[in-house]
């Protein structure tokens, strides 16, 4: 299991799965990811895609198929999580599960863009030996 | 009194093919990605996550993830 960020969730969605990516492997984006995905379909503003998607785009966003992409039950990874967030102070519910998935599944994280990651993910990441990736567009 | 070793019997009966098959079927659809994107939805999002409208869907999430620091933690720069 690989888990994966917003950016290649989407591009594996709609088939563009980036080369670097082992094709063997199931995928998964932790559940507060899918959240954030999840609000870009559904707020209102700049980013706002229940306007401009298809109804049949939105529900492979909103339910993807397991098969392509899975979303992590966050139950488990929830007292990893929270030991993050006492012993680095700060990291929020979206970077702890991240981290903790990272810890989880095979100590590595997968991005589709550096700017995705943030300075304070990559400095605990590095401290928990996990491995992070990129796969930039090409 | 007579142990019988307890080993399984395999016969071959096309399971083993069959298997492979969906096993193949999988793999095929997983790099399609989901058959319900749509190819102006597929372009749109492409755009979105590598393309020319990156910078406004970063802006986006970590718009969303300031306005909750439950997500986002009391650090703002945590994305």
């Amino acid at each position: 299991m690989l888990v994966i960020d917003e950016y290649l969730a989407v591009r594996v969605l709609v088939g563009a799965r980036p080369g670097e990516l082992p094709d063997d492997e199931p995928l998964a984006l932790p559940a507060y990811r899918h959240y954030r995905l999840l609000q870009r379909v559904h707020q209102p503003g700049t980013g706002q895609l229940s306007a401009l998607l298809a109804a049949s785009d939105q529900q492979a966003i909103r339910r993807p198929d397991a098969d392509v992409l899975q979303i992590l039950d966050p139950r488990p990874l929830l007292d990893e999580a929270a030991a993050i967030g006492a012993r680095y102070r700060a990291a929020g519910l979206l970077v702890g599960e991240t981290l903790a998935a990272g810890l989880t599944y095979g100590h590595q994280l997968w991005f589709g863009t550096s700017r995705n990651i943030g300075t304070r993910l990559a400095q605990i990441a590095e401290d928990l030996h996990i491995a992070i990736t990129v796969a930039e567009p090409s | 009194m007579k142990l019988r070793a307890s080993v399984p019997v395999r016969r071959h009966n096309g399971a083993v093919t069959i298997g492979e098959d969906l096993r193949s079927e999988r793999h095929q659809r997983r790099l399609a990605g989901d058959p319900r994107i749509t190819p102006e939805g597929r372009a749109l999002l492409l755009r979105l996550t590598t393309g020319d409208l990156m910078d406004e869907f970063q802006a986006a999430l970590d718009a969303d993830l300031a306005a909750d620091p439950a997500l986002g933690g009391h650090d703002a720069d945590v994305t």
